[in-house]
């Protein structure tokens, strides 16, 4: 194997690599220690789950920008529904079942209408984003109407013992992001639908001339989407315990991040669920190390976005020199 | 001294040769034919004269000095233009905007578009070729497809001091003519013969080539066999030296007469371009399908696979009613499919070898239908393999890296993976070298030995002589006639598409 094919098949991870030693090195004595992890799985658990949802359809070549909208858009719903006094298993059942109808109408109008991802999309984050704001007047719904039951679920965790004498739990969070990572890994890793939506990305053209019921499964793939934005926007809503139109909006690009991240160490540029999940882990811990090393947030903003053109820019440009 | 000589021209891809010593001489003042079977080599030279293919070696010569051609820019400069065929129009913008697509417009003062002088201009186009009824104004999306081939032929005839016309270059221009339209284009070019300007000529319809032009030039295999004058050769000789080489010993022998039973059954069939077609197949009979580029070939078997709705009719499959509506419907009705289009319909070249053969007999080789067994996949996607001889590293090896051919093992074996009871096939082993040929061939005779019927489309006559029992001949998106393969000559069966029958 050469240097050249190392660096293509392992540069992400060597660069990932060179992250946590950097920060390690900088931060010997917060960083690389199990509570400020548990940190960073709970910090990033809302990116995993909406990461996790949007390669699913970028495993077919589409993608989703409505995610972000999707998320405060069921926040809100949470929210309002909250404040009319519903109870939390019915509000939660709305909300999610609302994100999986929304990523179902982006389905429909992609595959069955035939308009391009972005468009379809970006119109419905449109959408979503104004509903958000015309349900809550545009004000954050926080405080009594908020159940405590709701919010404690983002606080709570399962005990893991004393560490150093500090008692460390594993978040609700991240066990959430967990089930979801998991879930998404056993319909795309182990079933014929996640192979089906790998064949249209392959070949859309060949996938359905060998049977492939193209149409039906983009629907079910932008659907499943919608549904992992709305948890997130739960998931959110529950560590602040409050919901606002806007909390949501910046998840979208760093989840589209985070999956391209994860195809710079494919072969094929090929989506993988794993691959993903160490393209949250990069971005989130760079957020976690630059904070702690009281980095200007938007200085911070255009390390991760260079950060992110490098790893792209190199994998694309070892591909080329193959060739 | 001659206008333009090329010689020792010779293009692969991606190692196959599809050019090889080929050499072509035009005058000025003449018409002159290229002449060749579907894959002959034809496209590949008529890209290299245009600067859109660089050939592997070529020694190019204008009026005698050594000229390369390095882009489709530095052809128009040295005065070449083209009529592909297939007509690129923009239906968006105006006639006149398309007839000057990728040329300078006129300016006024430098930086604003002269739109008078635009319109004026292809117009006068569009006039010498005796076109009065179409307005440079108007949208292109608004003319009917001959009108929009019409507009298409002008943009070469416009005319430009910088960069004079001096060699035309037609393929297949008058394909989507009427017979008055093709006429006053005949009169165009010997119009422009007579003022010492050359023509290339491509076309299919041979009594129209030999009415045109003036010499011919046959390719085959692609490297040129002959060239001579078109007065001294007869319709015969100029079909033999395309044909070439005799039909024969390239395919297997079949072994057994088709069995008895009717397989399939089609009456009255009409979808899109087809019109009301009828037929049957017995089980284990080969059923070749000829005709001209675009006689409805595609159309009949999109439409015994679900692509293409079916207008009319009635299909009977082993004695069952079949209407499928989609791939899906006929992959379940045991109707298998190899696409003519082997990268972009057949293929997913990024994924392993095992999908691609597995993909449509997914819901059989997993676990209730919706759990990957990939184990078991890969033993099954083998043994497929093994039967249709594909050479790979193994099940996981990426499609994409194997040879043409062994690609084309791949869509066989994925085609053979749910013992389909009628195979369509649409130009099998286009682009496939002899041996995997060979083996394509076998493959197809041990298939209908297990009682299979196949549909096999092809331009490849030899092939179809070779490997069929029966040949239907389609003509203007209907089934002429059907004639058994067995005696039947290349030349017979080439008249028999152009529809003229031998005496």
């Amino acid at each position: 194997m050469t240097i050249a094919t190392l660096l293509r098949r392992y540069g992400t991870l060597i660069g990932f690599a060179l992250i946590l030693g950097f920060f390690w090195f900088n931060l010997p004595d917060t960083f690389m220690t199990a509570r400020n992890w548990l940190n960073i799985t709970q910090q990033l658990s809302m990116l995993m789950v909406v990461a996790a949802g949007m390669t699913i359809v970028m495993v077919m070549g589409d993608f989703d920008l409505s995610v972000g909208s999707a998320a405060s858009l069921s926040g809100i719903v949470a929210g309002v529904l909250f404040a009319a006094g519903y109870p939390i298993w019915m509000t939660v059942g709305v909300a999610l079942l609302g994100g999986l109808v929304g990523g179902a109408i982006n389905g429909v109008l992609v595959s069955f209408i035939g308009i391009l991802p972005f468009v379809a999309t970006l119109a419905m984050l449109t959408i979503l984003s104004g509903a958000a704001f015309v349900l809550s007047g545009g004000k954050t719904i926080s405080g009594a109407s908020i159940p405590a039951d709701f919010s404690n679920f983002a606080r709570g965790g399962i005990p893991l013992g004393d560490i150093g004498g500090v008692a460390v739990m594993l978040p609700n969070l991240t066990i959430v992001a967990l089930v979801v990572v998991f879930a998404v890994w056993v319909l795309l890793e182990q079933t014929t639908f996640g192979r089906r939506l790998y064949a249209i990305g392959g070949n859309i053209e060949a996938a359905y001339l060998s049977g492939v019921a193209v149409r039906r499964l983009k629907l079910i793939a932008f659907a499943l989407t919608g549904l992992s934005a709305a948890a997130a926007g739960l998931m959110y809503a529950s560590r602040v315990a409050s919901a606002n139109p806007t909390q949501g909006s910046g998840l979208m690009l760093n989840a589209i991040a985070a999956v391209f991240l994860g195809m710079t160490m494919s072969e094929q540029g090929v989506p993988r669920i794993l691959a993903t999940v160490i393209g949250v882990l990069i971005l989130g811990v760079l957020d976690n190390g630059l904070t702690q090393l009281s980095v200007d947030s938007y200085i911070r903003q255009v390390l991760v976005g260079a950060i992110i053109l490098l790893a792209v820019a190199a994998s694309s440009f070892s591909k080329r020199l193959r060739r | 001294m001659s206008f333009l000589s090329l010689e020792n021209v010779a293009k692969a891809y991606a190692g196959v040769p599809a050019l090889r010593r080929v050499a072509l001489t035009i005058e000025a003042g003449e018409i002159h034919a290229l002449m060749g079977e579907n894959g002959a080599g034809k496209s590949t030279l008529i890209k290299i004269l245009a600067g859109v293919v660089a050939p592997d070696t070529a020694d190019i010569r204008i009026d005698g000095k050594p000229t390369t051609i390095g882009s489709p820019h530095e052809a128009h400069r040295l005065g070449f233009r083209f009529i592909h065929q297939e007509f690129n129009v923009v239906p968006a913008i105006s006639v006149a905007e398309n007839i000057f697509m990728g040329r300078r417009y006129p300016l006024r003062a430098g930086v604003l578009v002269d739109w008078r002088a635009l319109n004026a201009t292809a117009g006068d186009a569009l006039e010498k070729l005796g076109i009065t009824h179409i307005n440079p104004r108007q949208r292109m999306a608004r003319l009917s497809p001959g009108d929009q081939m019409l507009v298409r032929l002008s943009s070469a005839f416009l005319s430009e001091p910088d960069a004079p016309a001096r060699l035309y270059v037609m393929d297949e221009p008058t394909a989507a003519l009427t017979r008055d339209e093709s006429e006053r284009l005949f009169r165009v070019l010997r119009q422009i013969r007579a003022d010492g300007g050359s023509v290339l000529y491509v076309s299919h319809r041979l009594d129209e080539v030999m009415a045109l032009c003036d010499r011919a030039t046959v390719m085959r295999d692609g490297a040129t066999v002959d060239t001579g004058r078109m007065a001294d050769i007869t319709h015969d000789d100029l079909v033999a030296l395309m044909i070439g080489r005799k039909a024969g010993d390239a395919y297997p022998a079949a072994a057994t007469t088709p069995t008895s039973g009717t397989a399939l059954e089609v009456r009255d069939l009409a979808a899109g371009r087809l019109r009301s077609t009828s037929f049957s197949l017995r089980r284990g009979e080969i059923l070749g399908i000829a005709g001209l580029s675009g006689s409805g070939q595609r159309e009949l078997v999109r439409a015994l696979f679900g692509d293409l709705p079916m207008r009319s009719g009635t299909v009977t499959l082993d004695g069952k009613p079949y209407r499928p509506f989609s791939p899906a419907d006929a992959w379940k009705a045991g109707v298998a499919y190899v696409p003519r289009e082997r990268r972009s319909e057949g293929l997913m070249l990024t994924r392993p070898i095992f999908e691609n053969i597995t993909l449509a007999q997914l819901r059989r080789q997993s676990l209730g239908g919706s759990f990957l067994t990939p184990r078991a996949e890969q033993r099954f996607a083998t043994t497929l393999a093994a039967d249709v001889r594909l050479r790979s590293t193994g099940p996981r090896q990426l499609a994409g890296q194997l040879s043409g051919g062994n690609q084309q093992k791949v869509v066989f074996a994925k085609a053979l993976s749910g013992n389909p009871k009628l195979l369509l096939l649409d130009e099998p082993t286009r682009g496939v070298d002899v041996g995997a040929k060979f083996d394509i061939y076998t493959i197809i005779r041990d298939m209908t030995q297990k009682g299979m019927a196949v549909i096999l489309v092809s331009s490849d006559l030899p092939e179809l002589i070779g490997m069929c029992d029966r040949i239907a001949v389609m003509r203007d998106g209907a089934i002429a006639e059907i004639v058994p393969a067995k005696g039947l000559g290349e030349d017979d069966l080439l008249n028999r598409c152009y529809g003229r029958v031998a005496a």
